[in-house]
């Protein structure tokens, strides 16, 4: 397995994005791995490729089942603006995880595969078992969604 | 209703631009962004998501995860060392069929390089020697050098002789048969350690009728049993007792083969 397949610092993060909860993206992340190194002491790691984001979103998303699920609520989308960079600037992780961890699926996974930043368009459709529009659509609802959601956290930035 | 089409497509791609530059291997997703690129709509959400992913960067990686990563190799499949490909299922069944092959092979070598001619004969024999009772025997009280010719008078046995070796035992009876091969077969009981000695045809040659003689005294087991055999003028002799190649042997003289 290429070392870009398995960037655990990377299936960690994911994990986070996905959970918005250090705790539980850490109990997620060693299962995973336990699972993996299990699996490889028996000669049976899989070869898919991304085999490792694949097993963990299953299990982050069964993790998250119990949890509080989200409204189904008309949230506010704003256009993206130019000020957006300096209003994400003035997050904490925690804060931005906790914002896509709060997503319903498949666009919590969708937003947390492509904000890693280690696939490209078609790999996140390999893991996350999407279509194209589907997945573009996530991705320009969740950007809308997060700037009317800065814009509300921030009006200062917006007014500047 | 095409241009449309593509229309949607190249703004589903737009959507998903990746964010570094490094990523852009697709063709469609070039084409999409180099018509696209430079407009406000495009840098606006190219920034958007710079300084997102800039954001996920900075999540920290507790210690505890961080120590998996360190032990990247317990992730990887096993590499295939000596000692793993010798307890691979298959490679050990098929290693154990091997050498039970090879054994049963060596066994029959063995018992191929003690066999001599006539050997299939003298393990009947040994068999009768087992489940022959004194009463199915006549009785005579001899010595057993005397007897050949009594089997020469009696039965027409021309050199059914005992060996010297043997000659003085005394005897306790005898009998004449015919085994399953209708061959002529002289059984004598004696009363040294209950001995019982075989006298019958030795082996000849199926094309030239000759004698396939053998050197010395050869040694057969056969269920408990233990023979001594050896040939002379066409007749084999074999001395026959209950236990071991050892309480035969004082008893022979000149080279054991």
């Amino acid at each position: 397995m290429s070392d870009r397949k398995q960037n655990l610092p990377q299936l960690y993060r994911f994990c986070f994005l996905m959970l918005g909860d250090s705790r539980k993206a850490q109990e997620v992340f060693n299962a995973t791995l336990r699972e993996a190194a299990s699996r490889a002491a028996q000669g049976e790691l899989p070869k898919e490729p991304f085999w490792l984001f694949r097993e963990a979103r299953w299990r982050c998303l069964e993790a998250s089942k119990t949890d509080l699920q989200p409204e189904a609520l008309e949230m506010d989308e704003h256009d993206i603006t130019s000020q957006a960079a300096s209003q994400i600037k003035q997050l904490e992780p925690a804060q931005l995880a906790i914002w896509i961890s709060a997503a319903a699926d498949p666009q919590r996974t969708a937003l947390a595969l492509f904000y890693l930043d280690e696939f490209d368009y078609q790999e996140i459709l390999d893991i996350a078992e999407l279509k194209l529009s589907t997945l573009s659509r996530c991705l320009s609802q969740g950007r809308r969604q997060l700037q009317a959601w800065l814009d509300a956290k921030h009006p200062e930035a917006q007014k500047a | 209703m095409k241009t449309l089409g593509l229309l949607r497509r190249r703004r589903a791609l737009l959507n998903c631009a990746p964010i570094s530059r490094d990523q852009l291997a697709d063709r469609s997703m070039r084409a999409a962004i180099s018509r696209e690129d430079g407009s406000d709509e495009f840098v606006n959400q190219q920034n958007f998501d710079r300084a997102v992913a800039e954001l996920v960067r900075l999540v920290p990686i507790p210690a505890e995860s961080a120590e998996w990563f360190s032990d990247k190799e317990a992730v990887r499949a096993p590499k295939w060392t000596w000692r793993r490909i010798l307890l691979n299922p298959a490679v050990l069944a098929i290693s154990i069929a091997l050498v039970v092959i090879a054994g049963v092979f060596t066994f029959n070598l063995i018992g191929r390089l003690n066999d001599f001619p006539g050997s299939a004969t003298t393990r009947k024999l040994l068999t009768v020697a087992g489940s022959t009772r004194s009463v199915m025997l006549d009785p005579v009280s001899a010595e057993a050098g005397t007897l050949s010719d009594l089997f020469f008078m009696k039965h027409g046995l021309e050199h059914y002789d005992v060996p010297e070796e043997f000659a003085d035992f005394r005897t306790i009876g005898c009998r004449v048969f015919d085994d399953d091969e209708s061959q002529r077969i002289a059984q004598i009981w004696v009363a040294e350690k209950h001995m019982q000695f075989f006298l019958f045809p030795a082996e000849r040659d199926s094309k030239t009728g000759a004698v396939l003689a053998f050197p010395g005294w050869r040694y057969v087991h056969q269920e408990g049993w233990v023979g001594a055999v050896t040939e002379h003028n066409g007749v084999c002799f074999m001395a026959a007792l209950q236990g071991q190649e050892k309480d035969l042997k004082p008893y022979l003289s000149g080279p054991k083969q």
